[in-house]
C-alpha cells in the first residue's frame, strides 16, 4: 500500500523564487526514502513541506490516501528528528517525549508507559529525569529519536539528524537508526548531504538538484546506472571520472590519438565515465592510456592514484585530471606512468548537452 | 529564523496593549506638544493664538537657549568622559586581579541603583558650602566652596554627582569587554616584548574600542535625559542658568514659568534630538548583534 | 597568568580599593549623619556615628519624614512598592507579549509597528513633561497608581530585548513543537515562558529600579502626599521655607529609599549584569 504520495509537489516563494519547480514521489508503507543532494538543493525545503512547516503552493501531499496540504504539522500523523534534536532545554528527558502526547490529551498512565517502553528500546531508562544540556550528543539523538517514536506516527522525517555527531558515533547511529526503522517498519522520509549515509540507509535514494529529482531508484541502481552526470559525480567516493569526448564511426574519441572502439548511433560532443575502482592496472602494450601520477593516498587496504591523462588536453588546454583506486598498497613515482585498461561494462556514457545517461 | 504560527488575528491582540499604552501616553502628548508649539498661550491659559513658527523663532533668538545648550553641551561631555575613563582605569584593575574581582565588582555595582536624585542630596551634603566635609576642606586649602552663588562650582558639583552614578554601568561593561578579549592576543604582545603599559594602549584599547563608543553615546543620552533628579535636587539650574541644561528648561519654561508654547517647541527641538541619537544607538546595536 | 609583577597586583588593589572608598564616601557621611540629632549639624557634617540613631529611623519610619512632610515613611516606602512593582510587571507583560507578536507571526504593519513602539518609547518622559501631564490631567489620573504606572509600562527597551532573546531561540524548536501540537498560546506558556525565565528575572532588576527610581513623574502627577513616593519626597524635605534642612532626618530617608534597589542589584548581581550586558549586545 502507498503510505506517502507527492504529487506534482513545488515550491514558488512569494518574491517569485521557484525553489521546488514539481516532484512526484510514491512512497510504499515502511519504506526508507532518502533525500540527498548537496546543500540548497531544496530537500530539506521538501521535507518540511511534507512536515507542514513550509506551505506547499503546487500539487498534493497525500499521507494513507488522504489530502494534508492545509493541515497542521500536528494533524499530519508526521513526527520529526531535527538536526539540533530541538529537545526543550527547560524539559526532562520523559517531559521533552511526553509533551506530544500530553497536548493530544494522551492520559498520564498511557504516556509513562508509551515512554517507559519507547526509552528501555533506546537504552534511555537511566536518564529520563536529566535535562538535555546533561546529555551526550549521542544521547541527545536518541531522545530527539525517542520523541518522534513515542507518537507512534505514521511517517519518521528526518532533517540531517546525524551531521552534528563526530564520525565515529555517526556510523553508529547510522546503524541504529536503520535497525530501528526495520523494527517498526515505519514510512520514513530521510534528508541528508553525506552520500555514503544516504547510500546505506536508503530502501529508495532520490537525488535532488536544484530542487529537481535528478533520479530515483535504489542504492545500486543509482550507483550502476546514474541517469545524469550529476548522479554520477554525486554518488560514489571518490566520485566518478567524467571526460569530454566525441563520439565518432570508430568510437570515443578522448583525443586525437586515444580512441576507445565503440559502435554507436550517438554522434557528437559526450561525456565518459568511469569510477576510480574501475580501473584496471595494466602495462604499455595492453593498456588503453596512461596516466601521469601527481599524488598518492594510502589508505592501507586501498590505494587513490591523482594524475592527468597523458596527451590529452582539455578545451581550456589545461591536462585532463583522473583518480585511481586500486586496492592494497601501491607505491608508484610522482611523475612516473602507469597504464590501465577501462573495461567496457563499465562505461557510462551521457550528453554533453543535456548531461543525460545516453 | 523563518518559523511562523499562522494566526492571522492573534498577534494584533498580543501588541494591542503596548500600542493603546503607546497612543495614549506616548502619542497624544507628542501630538499636544507639537500643537503647542505652533500656539500662544496668554498668562491665565485661556485663550490661544496660532502663531506659526513664532515659537522656534523666539527659541532660536533667545541667548538663554544657547546657553543652556551650551550647559549642556559641556555637562553631557564632562559626565561621559570622567564616567568612561574612571570606569576603564577601574575594570582594568580588576581584570588584572584574579581574588577578588566578584568582590570589587559588587562594590562598585551598587550605586547603579541610587536614584539620581538621591546621588543630588547625597553630594550636596558632602559640598554644603557651610556644613560640607568636602567643602570644609577645600575652604582650609583657600578655595572658597559655594556652588549656590559660582556656577562653575555647581557645574561641577552635578558632573561629580552624575558622574559618580554611572560609573557602575561603564565598569561592568568595561569589565565584560575585557574579558572578552582572547588572553592569547595579550600573550603573543607578551612574547613580542611589550609592557603591560604598551599592551594595553596598543591592544586593549582598541580591542575595547566597540564598547567605548557605544558607552560614550549611552553616557550622553543619560546625562542629557536620566539627570533631571540630580539637578533638580541641587542647583536646580542655578546659580543663573548655569546649569540649566535643556532638559530642565523644557521643565523649568513650562511647569514654573507657565510658557506651555515655549516649552512645547523645546520639547520638539528635544525630541529631534533624542531620535537621532536613537538612530545612532540603534545602528550601533544592530550592527553588533550582525555578528 | 603570562607573567607575575607583585607590585603591579598590588596598586590594582591599592587603586580598587581607593575607588570603592570614594564611591562609598557619600553613603558612609549619610550613614553616620542618620545617627545624630539635627543640631549636630549646625557646624559641620559629623563624620561618625552619633547616639540617635535608633530613634531617628523609627522617628522618620514610623511617625513622619520630617516637620514639613507630616507622614511616616513606611507608607511612602510602600507607595514606592506599589509603583515599582506595577511598572516592573506591566512592563515585562506588555513588552514580552508584543515581543511575541513580532518576532513569532507575520502579519500586515508588523515593521511598522515595531518602529512605532521602538521610536515613540524611547522619549523619555522628561522631554514632553508638559503634556503628558496634561494627558494625564485630562484622563483625571492625577493622584493615583494607575497614574502612577500606566504612563511608565511601555518600554522599547524591555520590548527590544523580549524581541532579541525571542529571535535568538533556535527556529526548530518551534517547529518541533508545532509538530508537537503545540498552538502559540500553548507554546508560549509551555516553552517560551520557562526558556525565558533569566531574561525575565534580568528584567525584573533592570525595570524595578527603573521604577523604584522615578523622580519627575511622581513629583508633578502627585500633589496628595497619600499617593507620595519615597524618592520624589527627599524634594519636599530639602525645600523647606528657612532653609533650616533636618539633614538627620534627610539621611534615614535617602537610605531608606536607596535600600531596596540596592539590595535588588547586589543580591541579583549575576542576573542584573547578565540583564545589562545582554541588552546591548
Amino acid at each position: 500500500m502507498t503510505d506517502l504520495v507527492l504529487k506534482n509537489i513545488g515550491k514558488t516563494y512569494p518574491n517569485g523564487y521557484q525553489a521546488i519547480p514539481s516532484i512526484d514521489l510514491s512512497i510504499e508503507e515502511g519504506e526508507f526514502i532518502v533525500l540527498v543532494g548537496p546543500s540548497g538543493c531544496g530537500k530539506s525545503t521538501l521535507l518540511r513541506m511534507v512536515a507542514g512547516l513550509e506551505t506547499i503552493t503546487q500539487g498534493d501531499l497525500l499521507i494513507k490516501g488522504n489530502r494534508v496540504n492545509e493541515k497542521e504539522p500536528a494533524d499530519r500523523d508526521i513526527a520529526m528528528v531535527f538536526q539540533n534534536y530541538a529537545l526543550y532545554p527547560h524539559m526532562t528527558v520523559r517531559a521533552n517525549m511526553a509533551y506530544g502526547l500530553k497536548n493530544r490529551g494522551v492520559p498520564k498512565e498511557e504516556r509513562d508507559t508509551k515512554v517507559n517502553s519507547v526509552a528501555t528500546m533506546l537504552g534511555l531508562e537511566e536518564l529520563l529525569d536529566r535535562k538535555p544540556n546533561q546529555l551526550s550528543g549521542g544521547q541527545r539523538q536518541r531522545v530527539a529519536m525517542g520523541r518522534a517514536m513515542v507518537r507512534d506516527p505514521k511517517v519518521f522525517l528526518f532533517d540531517e539528524p546525524l551531521s552534528n555527531l563526530d564520525a565515529k558515533l555517526r556510523v553508529q547511529m547510522r546503524v541504529e537508526i536503520r535497525q530501528l526503522q526495520r523494527k517498526l517498519a515505519t514510512t520514513t522520509l530521510y534528508v541528508t548531504h553525506d552520500q555514503v549515509e544516504a547510500m546505506t540507509l536508503a530502501d529508495r535514494l532520490v537525488v535532488l538538484n536544484k530542487g529537481k529529482a535528478e533520479q530515483i531508484g535504489t542504492p545500486m541502481e543509482l550507483y550502476n546506472k546514474p541517469a545524469s552526470t550529476f548522479v554520477a559525480a554525486f554518488i560514489g567516493s571518490p566520485a566518478m571520472n567524467l571526460l569530454d569526448a566525441e563520439m565518432t564511426e570508430v568510437g570515443i574519441k578522448l583525443n586525437e590519438s586515444l580512441v576507445l572502439p565503440l559502435s554507436h548511433d550517438y554522434r557528437g560532443k559526450m561525456i565518459w565515465g568511469i569510477r576510480p575502482e574501475h580501473l584496471v592496472a595494466s602495462d604499455e602494450q595492453n593498456g588503453d592510456f596512461a596516466l601521469q601520477v601527481q599524488a598518492v593516498e594510502s589508505l592501507g587496504a586501498e590505494t587513490l592514484i591523482h594524475g592527468v591523462l597523458v596527451g590529452s588536453q582539455q578545451t581550456d588546454g589545461s591536462a585532463v585530471p583522473l583518480v585511481v583506486r586500486l586496492s592494497g598498497p601501491h607505491l608508484p613515482d610522482i611523475g612516473s606512468h602507469l597504464w590501465f585498461t577501462a573495461p567496457r561494462e563499465d562505461w557510462h556514457l551521457f550528453d554533453a548537452n543535456t548531461q543525460q545517461r545516453l | 529564523m523563518s518559523v511562523y504560527f499562522p494566526q492571522k488575528k492573534l498577534p494584533y491582540l498580543l501588541v494591542l496593549p503596548q500600542l493603546i499604552i503607546t497612543a495614549i501616553f506616548f502619542l497624544w502628548p507628542a501630538g499636544q506638544a507639537f500643537k503647542q508649539a505652533f500656539y500662544r498661550e496668554d498668562a491665565f491659559g485661556l485663550s490661544q493664538t496660532f502663531i506659526g513658527f513664532g515659537n522656534f523663532i523666539d527659541l532660536f533668538q533667545d541667548p538663554l537657549y544657547y546657553k543652556s545648550m551650551g550647559v549642556t553641551m559641556v555637562f553631557s561631555f564632562s559626565v561621559a568622559f570622567f564616567g568612561i575613563a574612571i570606569a576603564l582605569w577601574l575594570a582594568v584593575m580588576a581584570d588584572r586581579v584574579i581574588r577578588g574581582k566578584m568582590v570589587y565588582q559588587t562594590l562598585l555595582v551598587w550605586p547603579y541603583a541610587v536614584a539620581p536624585a538621591l546621588a543630588g542630596v547625597l553630594w550636596w551634603i558632602l559640598f554644603d558650602p557651610n556644613i560640607g566635609p568636602i567643602a570644609l576642606f577645600l575652604d582650609r586649602i583657600g578655595i572658597h566652596w559655594n556652588h549656590f552663588l559660582n556656577g562653575d562650582q555647581a557645574m561641577i558639583l552635578v558632573v561629580i554627582a552624575a558622574t559618580w552614578k554611572q560609573i557602575s554601568y561603564n565598569f561592568l561593561f568595561f569589565l565584560a569587554g575585557l574579558q572578552a578579549i582572547p588572553r592569547s592576543l595579550i600573550e603573543a604582545a607578551a612574547i613580542d616584548g611589550a609592557s603591560p603599559f604598551k599592551r594595553f594602549w596598543d591592544i586593549v584599547f582598541p580591542l575595547l574600542s566597540p564598547t567605548t563608543f557605544f558607552l560614550l553615546v549611552v553616557n550622553l543620552v543619560y546625562a542629557f535625559f536620566d539627570t533631571f533628579g540630580v539637578i533638580d535636587t541641587t542647583t536646580q539650574g542655578g546659580p543663573d542658568g548655569s546649569t540649566n541644561t535643556l532638559v530642565y528648561k523644557v521643565f523649568k519654561d513650562g511647569f514654573i514659568g507657565l510658557d506651555s508654547g515655549g516649552s512645547a517647541a523645546q520639547s520638539i527641538v528635544l525630541m529631534a534630538i533624542v531620535g537621532l541619537m536613537t538612530v545612532v544607538q540603534f545602528r550601533f546595536i544592530e550592527r553588533k548583534v550582525q555578528y | 597568568m603570562i607573567e607575575n609583577r607583585p607590585w603591579l597586583k598590588l596598586f590594582s588593589h591599592f587603586i580598587l580599593i581607593a575607588g570603592v572608598l570614594i564611591v562609598a564616601l557619600p553613603v558612609w557621611v549619610a550613614l553616620v549623619g542618620s545617627t545624630q540629632s539635627a543640631s549636630s549639624f549646625a557646624d559641620s557634617v559629623p563624620l561618625w556615628f552619633g547616639d540617635q540613631g535608633v530613634q531617628n529611623w523609627s522617628h522618620v519610619l514610623f511617625h513622619a519624614a520630617g516637620s514639613t512632610l507630616q507622614i511616616p515613611v513606611w507608607h511612602l516606602l510602600l507607595n514606592s512598592m506599589i509603583m515599582a512593582l506595577g511598572i516592573t510587571f506591566g512592563k515585562i507583560a506588555i513588552s514580552m507579549i508584543s515581543a511575541y507578536a513580532i518576532v513569532f507571526f507575520r502579519f500586515p504593519f508588523r515593521s511598522l509597528i515595531f518602529w512605532v513602539i521602538f521610536i515613540t518609547l524611547m522619549l523619555p518622559v522628561e522631554v514632553r513633561i508638559v503634556p503628558t501631564y496634561q494627558v494625564i490631567a485630562n484622563l483625571n489620573m492625577l493622584n493615583s497608581y494607575s497614574g502612577l504606572i500606566l504612563p511608565m509600562i511601555a518600554s522599547a527597551t524591555a520590548t527590544f530585548l523580549f524581541r532579541q532573546c525571542f529571535m535568538s531561540m533556535p527556529g526548530e524548536l518551534v517547529e518541533a513543537a508545532r509538530i508537537d501540537g503545540a498552538g502559540p498560546i500553548r507554546f508560549f506558556f509551555d516553552i517560551l515562558l520557562p526558556m525565558s525565565r533569566t531574561n525575565i528575572a534580568a528584567m525584573f532588576v533592570i525595570m524595578f529600579i527603573y521604577g523604584w527610581n522615578q523622580y519627575l513623574w511622581p513629583l508633578i502627577i502627585t500633589t496628595d502626599d497619600t499617593y507620595y513616593t519615597l524618592v520624589m519626597s527627599i524634594k519636599n524635605m530639602l525645600s523647606v521655607p528657612d532653609g533650616d534642612i533636618e539633614w538627620n532626618n534627610v539621611m534615614v530617608t535617602t537610605l531608606l529609599a536607596m535600600i531596596p534597589p540596592v539590595a535588588v542589584v547586589v543580591g541579583m548581581q549575576k542576573l542584573f549584569v547578565k540583564g545589562l550586558v545582554d541588552a546591548e549586545k
